[in-house]
């Protein structure tokens, strides 16, 4: 079996109308409001599937839910505790136009959640699942996963892999599950010819040159490693930081997490696991009210050392996937670009 | 409010929020900004990312102040002499703007026979800022070409929060700071509609678009709209309604998204008053204090309920779409009123939000060209915007004061009503954080807000913590002439020896037992931010 095909824009269309009918659609949608966002698809003559602009959330929330309840609890005798695990059903679901950040983000929260303890909630939702890629031709104004070395193409991690050559996609495949959809819908691929590989490299190539942000996010890997950030750094980003946790919220590697419980009645309440940041005073405050970290003079420095000093450390890769969507959201300045700028920039 | 009507015409942000990043100059006096207004900091420190310089004037040493180039540590209620101090050295060292003076403004003589009666030296000792510091601020701003002034309640919640207002307004257009981008003078509102209700005439004395009532045009204007007759004299202000006591001047209120036993000054004094009321009706979100005392609570909608617009500080006009049906039983705010007029007798048909703001854009000339299809798919538009051709108007008074010339009124110094002394010896200051929103109504109700700031606390000077014996962490009790208090004491030096500073937004330390009742003559603002306490550890 041929590994390239291509896939006319015309028959997309029809072919996600197929998939539809064995698994859920998750795709990026322009909303009403001129949002783009990830979202599930009921019908699709009914909504636009956007692949011109990025969705502002990452597949994080489909994996990893905002709020999730683990566990009810209940003790109607008031002597002995009953515990009930909640678990939802999570149908096969297909998510398409998922580009190289996503992506990664994805097998990085794999290892998270699965490498060592398995999570069952995570593992419920991501087994089942297809995974859709996209290339970037064209990265967004704020994008650097040329950076973190996860872009603007990617060749593994996927089913199967789209790259727009204008009138039509060129589809690749990486595991068995996209194998499979080309060989059960074949009558929608065609192979790929030379012209058409070509195609593809010169759009990689110029995709390549079309980044807007210079970062050296090397460089800050090596500062951190070599301990040789300035405290100024942390101390001017920490007290610009507004506290929001957006970054930690919209970020697609994120998984931190707090377990709240809820008491639904006198007798019974629920276990909930949610989204939590690093940046927030409270994530490391003590019981005593003394907090080990100065969230004016260090609050930020725990979220950008796990990410690009720490996961390396422990998986050779940072674990920011360049995706740019906290240098969008962040309404301090205090986004992990700016960071990476001042650690390598004397001047600034 | 009435500081910058009486100056300039208009009550409002002269500028733009974004026009912020562009000043050289930000003057910050009544602001702690970064924890009150974290979107407007944000340009601030944007602008000093560009070179901007930075004059804050806060008795705190707050997180903008340790960034600050000057910070002039005043005593607080000393706003006045301090401004007038600048003027006076920007008056002496020629960095008034005279063809602006000329050309624009009215009235300049009387300030400056005043200014040259001051004596700076004594200037210096009442605000407690070192000369050479005030001289220092006077320099920097008054030779900058593009300069802001950013001001918030630290200045109106006084008694002299008028007169703090004009100084200000003075020192703006003294330097010809006002009718040109990214310069001006720009009060921060505190809540995202504030200004919005203002504009709608929630006022004693104006209709919308701020229409005096005793001017027979405008009134007449009205009856014909609406079908009635109306009153030519001004209502009752905020404090005259909730403090009137026993024997108020009213006998029912109606109470909507407002929070006056927390919120208002003297606790004790606003329950008394509701209590007394024959009638008190509450819509609210929850079952707030204030709902808890009422005879009726209508359940009401909150902002994800309903549709209509929000009138931020900018003066920007911005739409708010209703995103899920109102639970259970409650109702939007415009349901209640017309089900609630209907019943009184006076039928008010409107079959959607959008024909209220046709209504309003007939009669309220600011918003004259503001209809909904116009402000939908975009970021709103900015008053004044006369009819539909209008773009809004990014920043105010460009050729001309919305009152035709600029009013230079001067301000002496009033001393606050209650300042320290050997019985209460402690000068509290009171204010906002950045996890909690006002009376906390809505955001206790967030867990991780709760968990970022769940308790009042009150800041203390090390020094004065030993003097007390108070160490981080223990109770404190806070005692005015008015009540008691029990609160956590946090010592920092952000505060000076001698004052301390706590918020308002929790209803376990209800501070504004403590405050004073006292008020500026004629916005009516009560003085929050001044009043003498004694403590003692407990």
């Amino acid at each position: 079996m041929p590994d390239k095909y291509i896939l006319k824009k015309d028959h997309l269309l029809p072919l996600l109308r197929k998939l539809k009918k064995t698994h859920r659609l998750i795709a990026p949608v322009r909303n009403r409001h001129g949002d783009t966002l990830f979202a599930g698809i009921d019908n699709l003559d009914e909504v636009r599937i956007d692949l011109e602009n990025q969705p502002q959330n990452s597949l994080k929330q489909f994996f990893f839910p905002q709020q999730e309840t683990l566990f009810t609890y209940s003790n109607p005798a008031s002597d002995s505790y009953h515990f009930e695990p909640v678990v939802e059903e999570s149908p096969p679901t297909l998510y398409f136009g998922v580009r190289s950040c996503d992506l990664s983000a994805v097998l990085y929260m794999d290892v998270v959640f699965l490498k060592n303890v398995k999570d069952p909630n995570y593992q419920r939702k991501r087994q089942n699942t297809i995974l859709v890629g996209l290339n970037c031709n064209d990265p967004f104004a704020n994008c650097f996963c040329n950076a973190t070395r996860n872009g603007p193409f990617i060749d593994f991690g996927f089913d199967l892999q789209l790259t727009d050559l204008g009138d039509r996609f060129l589809v690749e495949y990486d595991r068995s599950r996209g194998q499979e959809i080309i060989s059960d819908w074949r009558q929608f691929f065609a192979e790929a010819d030379d012209q058409d590989v070509k195609a593809q490299y010169q759009a990689f190539l110029e995709a390549r040159g079309k980044f807007r942000l210079q970062v050296h996010l090397d460089q800050a890997v090596k500062k951190l490693a070599r301990d040789e950030v300035p405290e100024s750094v942390w101390e001017e980003l920490s007290m610009r930081c507004q506290d929001c946790g957006g970054c930690a919220y919209i970020c697609p590697t994120c998984t931190c997490f707090s377990i709240s419980d809820l008491q639904t009645t006198d007798h019974a309440g629920e276990r909930i696991r949610s989204w939590d940041a690093c940046t927030f005073s409270g994530f490391t405050r003590m019981a005593g009210g003394h907090n080990p970290v100065d969230r004016q003079m260090r609050g930020i420095e725990k979220r950008f050392r796990h990410k690009l000093q720490f996961d390396v450390k422990k998986d050779n890769r940072p674990s920011c996937v360049g995706c740019g969507r906290c240098v969008n959201i962040c309404f301090g300045g205090t986004d992990i670009v700016r960071f990476i700028n001042m650690t390598c920039c004397e001047n600034i | 409010m009435a500081g910058l009507a009486t100056t300039f015409g208009s009550g409002a942000m002269t500028n733009s929020i974004n026009e912020i990043e562009n000043a050289q100059v930000m003057l910050v006096i009544g602001s702690n900004t970064s924890e009150a207004h974290p979107q407007v900091a944000r340009r601030m420190f944007t602008a000093m990312d560009r070179g901007a310089r930075l004059i804050v004037i806060d008795p705190r040493r707050t997180l903008l102040a340790q960034r600050a180039d000057i910070h002039l540590a005043i005593r607080p209620g000393t706003d006045i002499p301090l401004l007038n101090a600048m003027m006076r050295i920007i008056l002496d060292e020629n960095l008034a703007d005279d063809l602006f003076i000329e050309m624009r403004t009215e009235n300049f003589y009387e300030l400056r026979d005043m200014l040259f009666r001051l004596d700076l030296e004594e200037a210096a000792r009442i605000t407690g800022v070192e000369l050479a510091s005030i001289r220092a601020a006077a320099r920097l701003y008054g030779r900058a070409q593009k300069a802001v002034i950013c001001y918030c309640l630290g200045i109106t919640q006084h008694v002299c929060g008028t007169g703090n207002v004009q100084s200000i307004a003075n020192l703006a257009m003294m330097t010809g700071n006002v009718e040109k981008e990214d310069t001006g003078v720009d009060p921060l509102r505190g809540q995202n509609n504030v200004q919005g209700a203002c504009d709608m005439g929630a006022l004693p004395n104006v209709f919308p678009s701020y229409q005096q009532v005793d001017i027979d045009d405008f009134r007449e204007k009205f009856e014909r709209a609406w079908h009635v007759s109306l009153s030519p004299r001004p209502g009752l202000t905020l404090m005259e309604m909730t403090h009137g006591g026993k024997n108020g001047p009213l006998k029912a209120m109606f109470i909507m998204g407002e929070n006056p036993v927390l919120s208002d000054p003297v606790m004790s004094r606003v329950e008394e008053t509701l209590d007394n009321l024959e009638f008190l009706l509450v819509a609210d979100i929850f079952l707030t204090e204030t709902a808890r005392r009422a005879h009726v609570v209508l359940p009401a909608a909150s902002f994800a309920e309903k549709t209509g617009t929000f009138t931020n500080s900018e003066r920007r006009v911005q739409m708010v779409r209703r995103v899920i049906p109102p639970l259970g039983q409650s109702r939007t705010d415009a349901d209640i009123i017309m089900d609630l007029s209907a019943r009184l007798g006076y039928v008010m048909d409107y079959e959607s939000p959008a024909e209220i703001m046709e209504e309003i854009a007939m009669l309220a000339p600011i918003y004259g060209g503001m209809h909904h299809d116009r402000l939908e798919n975009s970021w709103g538009l900015q008053w004044p915007c006369w009819d539909r051709e209008h773009g809004g108007t990014p920043f105010l008074h460009k050729y001309y004061f919305t009152r035709g010339k600029g009013r230079f009124v001067p301000a002496a110094h009033e001393p606050p009503a209650e300042l320290p002394d050997d019985d209460y010896p402690f000068l509290l200051i009171t204010g906002r954080i950045y996890h909690q929103y006002h009376t906390g109504t809505m955001s206790r109700h967030s867990v991780l807000l709760s968990r970022e700031a769940g308790e009042a606390l009150l800041q203390l000077h090390p020094e004065d913590g030993r003097r007390l014996g108070v160490r981080g962490g223990e109770m404190v009790r806070m005692r005015s002439r008015r009540g008691e208090v029990r609160v956590k004491a946090q010592l920092t030096e952000t505060v000076k020896a001698g004052e301390v500073y706590t918020t308002f937004h929790f209803s376990e330390m209800p501070v504004n037992l403590l405050t004073v009742s006292a008020k500026d003559h004629f916005s009516q603002c009560p003085e929050y931010k001044i009043c003498a306490v004694h403590l003692e550890k407990v």
